[in-house]
């Protein structure tokens, strides 16, 4: 096969004097622009034609700032290194409630998620069609909160709702879609 | 028994009844029949389910993909554009005004300082893909009613009534693109500072984005500043609340703190590269890198 001969920067030398035309800018990666005409036959479809870099220019002038005034902006985007704690508030115009402390007082307990959240969520699976409100993480005497579960869908549809009780996974599973009732006793309870 | 007797009974009989809800409706008996789901031959053989493919592997393809077919949306010339380029589109995925308040609630966001995607990736409550088409937040109006906050907010994409709720409460907001390569970057900083490399500058929007983000109405990072105050007004006549003087707040400087067109981080200008290790920032002195980054 015969050997390509490949002109170097042959593309570069066209843009003499207006760098600015070129898209990939090849100035920034330090290819030096020699001055000289030569017409040069782009072929688009391959990169045959296209200006090679030789040497990268690594030494560029630049002063380093130790802990300059604007390292407070890098601070500001670096991640968290815990999960910061809610500092107390009058209100909480989200809905988001704190736990009470008169919460550890009931024979039962409900801790909240890393996120402050109550651990209260909806599965549905089956496509959709069967839909089970579970209540995680729980400790203490589950069967006592079991019955008050109960007690609290009991009054408020007046008919009787379906748990289920996992003693040793700690959860309960409440039949239906009742993750707002479920929520609504729990902060009534003050967890 | 007279018909006049028979209603009577029947309001008599309203009255002691309970009030008609969602949880003592129900379907008058026999109005619904539910299939079973025969075995052998009493109808057992593909339950509507086809045979074989997604219909019974329960797999769900792409949109608008039909197995091999020549699609819907590329069969009839005249729906060119039914589907056409689904997959290459921009995505916001969307931010609720009241996730954002429950963010500002639990203190995962400071208020005191311009609030941008960065921050808002940082709480670790927001999931953002730039690998997957998402070129940011699109800030929706649920939640409109209880949003209290006074906020300085630059979020990518924004309706009427967010922009009256955030410049109601006396806040800033503005909306701005970012090249996928910038969004890598504002979803992870600690990442790409320790990769020691020179800040990039953020790229101009594509020629579909530039309409909105040159609007004075949807606060674009590149409409004309005079116009935008002109609108903040105009917006606040439309939707009837009074205005907050930003000149007279005590957060004056703080709210009218800009990012370049050209900036991807608050106060870190492209060119610069960050040091987390010594705690250094290193910053261009040649003419050839200044003029390079220069916007």
């Amino acid at each position: 096969m015969a050997t390509v001969l490949r002109s170097r920067s042959a593309f570069a030398r066209l843009f003499v004097g207006k760098t600015g035309q070129i898209l990939n800018n090849l100035t920034d990666l330090g290819a030096k622009l020699a001055p000289g005409t030569q017409s040069v036959i782009r072929h688009y479809s391959n990169y045959i034609s296209s200006p090679t870099i030789d040497t990268v220019n690594q030494d560029y002038n630049y002063e380093i700032f130790k802990k300059p005034p604007e390292w407070e902006y890098v601070q500001r985007l670096l991640p968290f290194e815990t999960i910061p704690k809610v500092t107390p508030k009058d209100e909480y115009p989200s809905g988001w409630v704190p736990p009470k402390e008169e919460a550890v007082n009931h024979p039962y307990f409900i801790p909240r998620t890393k996120n402050g959240e109550l651990p209260i969520y909806l599965e549905i699976t089956h496509r959709g069609m069967r839909r089970v409100s579970k209540i995680r993480k729980l400790e203490g005497d589950l069967w006592l909160m079991n019955d008050d579960i109960r007690k609290f869908l009991k009054n408020k549809y007046n008919r009787f709702v379906m748990t289920r009780v996992h003693d040793f996974a700690k959860f309960i599973e409440v039949k239906g879609d009742h993750v707002n009732d479920l929520k609504q006793w729990a902060l009534s309870k003050g967890f | 028994m007279g018909s006049k007797q028979v209603t009577e009974k029947a309001l008599s009989m309203l009255k002691s009844l309970p009030r008609l809800s969602l949880a003592n409706l129900r379907d008058n008996p026999g109005s619904k029949i539910t299939q079973k789901r025969g075995r052998a031959q009493h109808g057992g053989d593909k339950h509507g389910a086809g045979n074989k493919g997604s219909g019974q592997r329960m797999n769900y393809m792409r949109l608008g993909y039909e197995t091999g077919n020549n699609p819907f949306y590329l069969r009839m010339p005249v729906e060119l554009t039914y589907y056409k380029g689904h997959h290459l589109r921009r995505e916001y995925p969307p931010l609720s005004l009241h996730q954002l308040q429950s963010l500002i609630d639990k203190d995962r966001v400071d208020i005191s300082k311009p609030i941008d995607l960065a921050s808002i990736v940082k709480t670790g409550l927001y999931t953002f893909k730039p690998d997957q088409n998402q070129f940011g937040i699109h800030l929706t109006d649920e939640g409109a009613d209880i949003f209290t906050a006074k906020v300085h907010i630059e979020i990518q994409w924004a309706s009427e009534q967010v922009i009256a709720t955030i410049e109601k409460n006396g806040g800033v907001i503005t909306t701005a693109y970012y090249d996928p390569h910038s969004l890598f970057l504002l979803r992870n900083p600690k990442k790409f500072f320790e990769a020691g490399l020179a800040i990039p500058r953020r790229m101009i929007p594509p020629p579909d984005a530039i309409e909105y983000y040159t609007s004075a109405k949807f606060r674009g990072y590149l409409a004309d500043p005079e116009k935008i105050s002109k609108e903040r007004v105009k917006l606040a006549q439309k939707y009837g609340y009074k205005l907050p003087q930003i000149e007279v707040d005590s957060n004056y400087e703080m709210l009218c703190v800009r990012k370049d067109p050209r900036q991807i981080f608050f106060g870190l200008e492209p060119g610069w590269v960050v040091n987390l290790k010594e705690e250094s920032i290193l910053k261009p002195k040649d003419e050839e890198l200044l003029t390079f980054y220069a916007s």
